[in-house]
């Protein structure tokens, strides 16, 4: 019986599971030519609108493919099948973000043969979705003109991780005290590489552009 | 909320490494959280309590080793913050650039054998 106690060295980070899975998507994506797109912002800034005002504007449909995660409800996924597009619903019960392992599962049962641009709808959280890589070639933060100006120092793990920031509803800019200037200003402090666009669903102003940097993403990766 | 999948996450590589070991109980645990990670280290540690409650792990205290933000200025050189900036902490300038902050990892483990 040697008995006493014993440190040992571990070092090991807490997300390697989730890690696993999300390279176990990357080169499902990869082996099939598929840039995916993780769209993260706070419950009600406008993902879903922001996909749906997207995929009226982009031409092929037929190449698009959309994962909605929800803790309930397949309320968003019935709003984007009505765009015409394959579709799928995550509920994440009691995760506040998709798990990689679930993504993974879904994809694995899509018929993706077709697919070229997949868009991933997170849980609207700005916290734990940041946390999680889900093999994405693009992570894309939203941030609407109502929800106040300081958010990319209040969560700054999304705003430094993410490639985009979207800008949204900025027909509302005229009645609400948002600093757009102080907003990018705090977005490439975070991430000086990141793209920013601002963009109405409303109006339509900013999607052109947006599209087009999607497209000329992708088209760098899968041609 | 996030703090769970944390806790379940430290758990599953405690008790592995308890059992790879052959130790009788963990003891304690070290961790290296960044400040970015927005980890509330007295919410973690209810949580884990929980969850450990009836394995090798139950009692194991959580040990948490913060991880700053490294703030390097022009004009003041390397400083550390406790959360993202873009303005130096000490002279108020900008032209800094922030990094690191955003670990999340288990450095070892105290176990009795």
């Amino acid at each position: 019986m040697g008995g006493g106690k014993v440190r040992i060295e571990v070092e090991r980070s807490i997300m390697q599971s989730a890690d696993e899975a999300s390279r176990a998507i990357r080169s499902l994506l990869a082996g099939r030519g598929i840039y995916a797109v993780n769209l993260i912002s706070s419950p009600g800034s406008g993902k879903t609108t922001l996909i749906e005002a997207l995929l009226v504007r982009s031409g092929g449909k037929g190449g698009v493919a959309v994962v909605e995660g929800d803790i309930e409800t397949d309320i968003d996924a019935e709003r984007i099948r009505r765009c015409g597009v394959q579709v799928r619903q995550i509920h994440t019960r009691s995760s506040c973000h998709i798990q990689p392992s679930q993504l993974l599962g879904v994809l694995r049962e899509m018929d993706l043969s077709e697919t070229r641009l997949l868009i991933v709808e997170n849980v609207g959280n700005l916290v734990c979705p940041a946390e999680v890589s889900l093999g994405e070639d693009a992570r894309v933060v939203l941030l609407s003109v109502t929800e106040g100006d300081e958010k990319p120092l209040k969560y700054p793990l999304v705003f430094r991780t993410s490639d985009i920031l979207v800008i949204t509803k900025t027909d509302l800019l005229p009645y609400v005290t948002f600093d757009v200037e102080k907003v990018r200003r705090a977005a490439r402090a975070a991430n000086p590489a990141v793209g920013i666009f601002e963009v109405s669903a409303v109006s339509g102003a900013g999607l052109p552009d947006l599209l087009d940097r999607i497209e000329a993403l992708r088209a760098a990766k899968g041609g | 909320m996030h703090e769970l999948g944390v806790a379940n996450e430290i758990l599953d590589v405690a008790l592995a490494e308890a059992d790879r070991h052959a130790a009788k109980k963990v003891t304690s645990i070290l961790l290296r959280v960044g400040v970015l990670r927005a980890i509330e280290p007295e919410h973690l540690s209810f949580l884990f309590s929980h969850m450990s409650r009836g394995t090798p792990a139950d009692g194991a205290r959580l040990e948490i080793r913060e991880e700053p933000v490294r703030v390097e200025c022009p004009a003041c050189g390397v400083l550390e913050a406790r959360s993202l900036t873009w303005e130096c902490p000490r002279c108020r300038g900008g032209g800094v650039a922030a990094t690191g902050g955003d670990s999340l990892e288990i450095e070892s483990l105290e176990i009795e054998i």
